[in-house]
């Protein structure tokens, strides 16, 4: 995105301030809390620096950045503080107190899906940020409901006091939810990538201005292509040397899960993840093994009422039986679809597996792992359309959370931890896998 | 009597045997033309194949977004696509000039009538290979969507659905080559009424599945909602 997809007034609000130090995003088209804005939530996290801080905040909805009617650029005039304590730009400049400035983004394109919408806000952010040459960037994409001043404090800190220059999202999860970060997102990173993640994909992210205008040079070079930046930001950061940590945030509230665009859900973080594979073959090649990063804050607590379900072992479960089916049904009609793309050991394995009882529903961590690196080698060479290659993945995905829902049934939250731990084991384990069918696609092929 | 007819038998062997002479020059043409075109096929087809596999012409196809060409391929290969049907052509041609070689009227008619064809078998066969690929792409879509679904007759539709696509694509290459005329329009729709009544019976019975699921889920959901959203993926 280029500045002039901006409105008017927004590029007149931002010649006119010339340079921030922080660039604050809030995406989300959902109102925060009633009686917040994003400006007085920045507001409330900037205090907590001990210099102060000059901020832009961008914000995907017009209420949120307090302004009213259409999403114009204003002067953020706190209504608690009289008019002649709001600093002019130059005020701040000389480190007198807090200016907080906001804009909004352009409206997104109906036909675009939550990804890309997402994707295309955080670059209008970064193109902002990129423009008032920020030392740092905080994206806030979760839905706001949750989203406090310490969200956007725990997201820029790490930056301007610790010299990160990227914060990822660590949040509160029951043992069922992120169950694609856990199963592909966070193993492949890893894996790939040699820096242990929670969320790669974010969504809420706190980045540097190094980093930042790496990923637009970055972005530009690559046109032409649709890039994901949600999925390109971790990637870029691990592969271009940059310091990374985690952040914990808390609770996060997401969307209901829509079952019946689970598949058009993976073919669109799948995708962009496996773009990525692609671009970055050369880095990942070489890594070998992975660390832990610092993680910062203190893990929250889940809310009361469910951890009383977890406590009691009544969370509610997933319809274990459909998934199973799913699979079944997978394995019955797709093994067309699958052999361009598996090699015969693992669709053996996968036969074998449809076998089972329901009961004793297992899929193997290697075998998920060569899956998961089998369908990242179809993606690059396009055996089959990367439409069809992505989407037939949702009955072995349906497979891979039946076992695990299966297996995870009575455990703890620490039985979980390492339940996941031994899959990221499996896929570094597998990594020689990948990384010999993608340099010998043809004559590599178990 | 036996004089006469030994001479008739002469005049008409010598008659035939002389006309048989006339054509052995165009024979020859003919079997030379094919042996220089087949020569001419061979050195270029092996030429192109080693060029486009130099150039990863295979991979390419499929990166520039042709995936299901390779399917349709001999050996999976669309640098084998390539090279045979250009030596297919050479030899059409070389075909083509040894019969216009023959020095008669009956050839050259042949020649001229064939050439005016052309267009139309060019058309059917573009028309029969872009069906071949749109039934092929169509097939698995809807084969991949409806296991994704949960739909237990998902192979039958996608079968459904390739079908449909070639009896079209062939009824239209036929009309085209101005083979079968009316039989051939009657033809197709039957065939073509009879798989969408086939469908239209797999697709009715496909969302009495669907219909209840849905309700089993929205009868479900109160409790779901009173707790909390058991799964989420990201």
């Amino acid at each position: 995105m280029e500045l002039d997809s901006l409105s008017q007034p927004d590029l007149e609000q931002i010649e006119r301030m010339g340079s921030a130090d922080v660039v604050v995003g809030v995406l989300d088209l959902e109102p925060l809390e009633e009686g917040t804005t994003a400006v007085a939530i920045t507001r409330e996290a900037l205090a907590g620096f001990t210099t102060p801080l000059r901020a832009m905040v961008v914000c995907g909805n017009p209420a949120s950045n307090g302004t009213h009617g259409p999403v114009t650029a204003t002067l953020e005039v706190p209504p608690e503080a009289p008019q002649s304590e709001i600093p002019s730009p130059e005020a701040s400049k000389n480190g007198q107190s807090l200016t907080v400035f906001s804009c909004g983004l352009p409206p997104a394109s109906q036909v675009k899906s939550t990804q890309q919408s997402i994707s295309g806000a955080y670059r209008s952010v970064f193109v902002v940020a990129g423009k008032l040459g920020v030392r740092a960037c905080g994206v806030i994409a979760s839905r706001p409901q949750a989203v406090t001043h310490h969200w956007i404090y725990r997201l820029i800190q790490p930056v301007v006091d610790l010299g990160f220059d990227l914060v990822a999202p660590c949040y509160t999860r029951q043992k069922m939810e992120g169950l694609l970060n856990r199963s592909v997102l966070s193993p492949l990173h890893g894996a790939l990538y040699g820096e242990r993640l929670q969320n790669p994909m974010g969504p809420d992210f706190g980045l540097s201005g190094k980093l930042l205008q790496k990923i637009l040079r970055q972005d530009a070079s690559r046109r032409g292509v649709e890039v994901n930046t949600l999925a390109s930001i971790a990637s870029a950061a691990a592969s271009g040397g940059f310091q990374v940590c985690e952040s914990h945030l808390g609770v996060r509230t997401q969307h209901p899960t829509d079952w019946g665009n689970l598949s058009s859900l993976l073919a669109e973080v799948l995708g962009a993840t496996f773009l990525e594979v692609e671009a970055r073959a050369t880095q990942w090649q070489s890594i070998r093994g992975s660390k832990s990063v610092p993680r910062f804050g203190v893990a929250e607590a889940p809310p009361s009422d469910i951890a009383a379900l977890q406590d009691s072992a009544q969370e509610p479960s997933a319809d274990i039986h459909g998934m199973v089916e799913s699979f079944h049904l997978g394995t019955q009609n797709l093994q067309d679809v699958w052999s361009l793309i598996l090699p015969p050991a693992n669709l053996l394995e996968l036969r074998r597996l449809s076998r089972l009882p329901e009961d004793q529903f297992r899929l193997p961590d290697h075998l998920w792992a060569r899956i998961v690196y089998d369908f990242a080698l179809g993606y690059r060479l396009r055996t089959i359309s990367r439409d069809h290659l992505l989407r037939s993945i949702t009955p072995l995905y349906l497979g891979w959370i039946a076992s695990y829902t299966l297996e995870m049934q009575t455990a703890g939250p620490g039985e979980v931890d390492s339940r996941i731990e031994r899959l990221s084991k499996a896929f570094e384990d597998n990594k020689s896998y990948l990384v010999s069918r993608w340099r010998w696609p043809d004559r590599f092929n178990p | 009597m036996w004089n006469e007819v030994e001479q008739a038998l002469t005049h008409s062997m010598t008659r035939m045997l002389s006309q048989l002479a006339s054509l052995l020059p165009g024979i020859v043409a003919l079997t030379t033309a094919l042996l220089v075109s087949a020569l001419i096929a061979w050195a270029l087809s092996a030429i192109l194949r080693r060029s486009l596999a130099g150039f990863d012409f295979d991979r390419r196809v499929a990166q520039w977004g042709f995936p299901a060409m390779a399917e349709v391929s001999p050996s999976s290969s669309p640098t084998l696509l390539v090279t045979r049907a250009i030596a297919c052509t050479i030899m059409l041609i070389g075909f083509l000039i040894g019969i216009s070689a023959f020095d008669g009227a009956l050839p050259s008619q042949f020649v001229i009538r064939l050439f005016a064809y052309l267009p139309d078998v060019m058309a059917a066969v573009v028309v029969l290979i872009a069906g071949s690929i749109t039934a092929r792409f169509l097939a698995r879509s809807v084969l991949i969507g409806a296991v994704n679904m949960n739909l237990q007759y998902a192979r039958l539709l996608s079968v459904g659905v390739k079908w449909m696509v070639t009896v079209l694509a062939v009824t239209i290459a036929i009309e085209r080559l101005g083979i079968g005329g009316g039989i051939i329009r009657l033809a197709f729709g039957i065939l073509f009424g009879g798989i969408v009544l086939a469908l239209a019976l797999a697709v009715g019975l496909g969302s009495k599945e669907l219909v209840s699921r849905s309700l089993e889920r929205e009868a479900s959901k109160t409790t779901a909602d009173n707790t909390k959203e058991a799964v989420g993926h990201l």
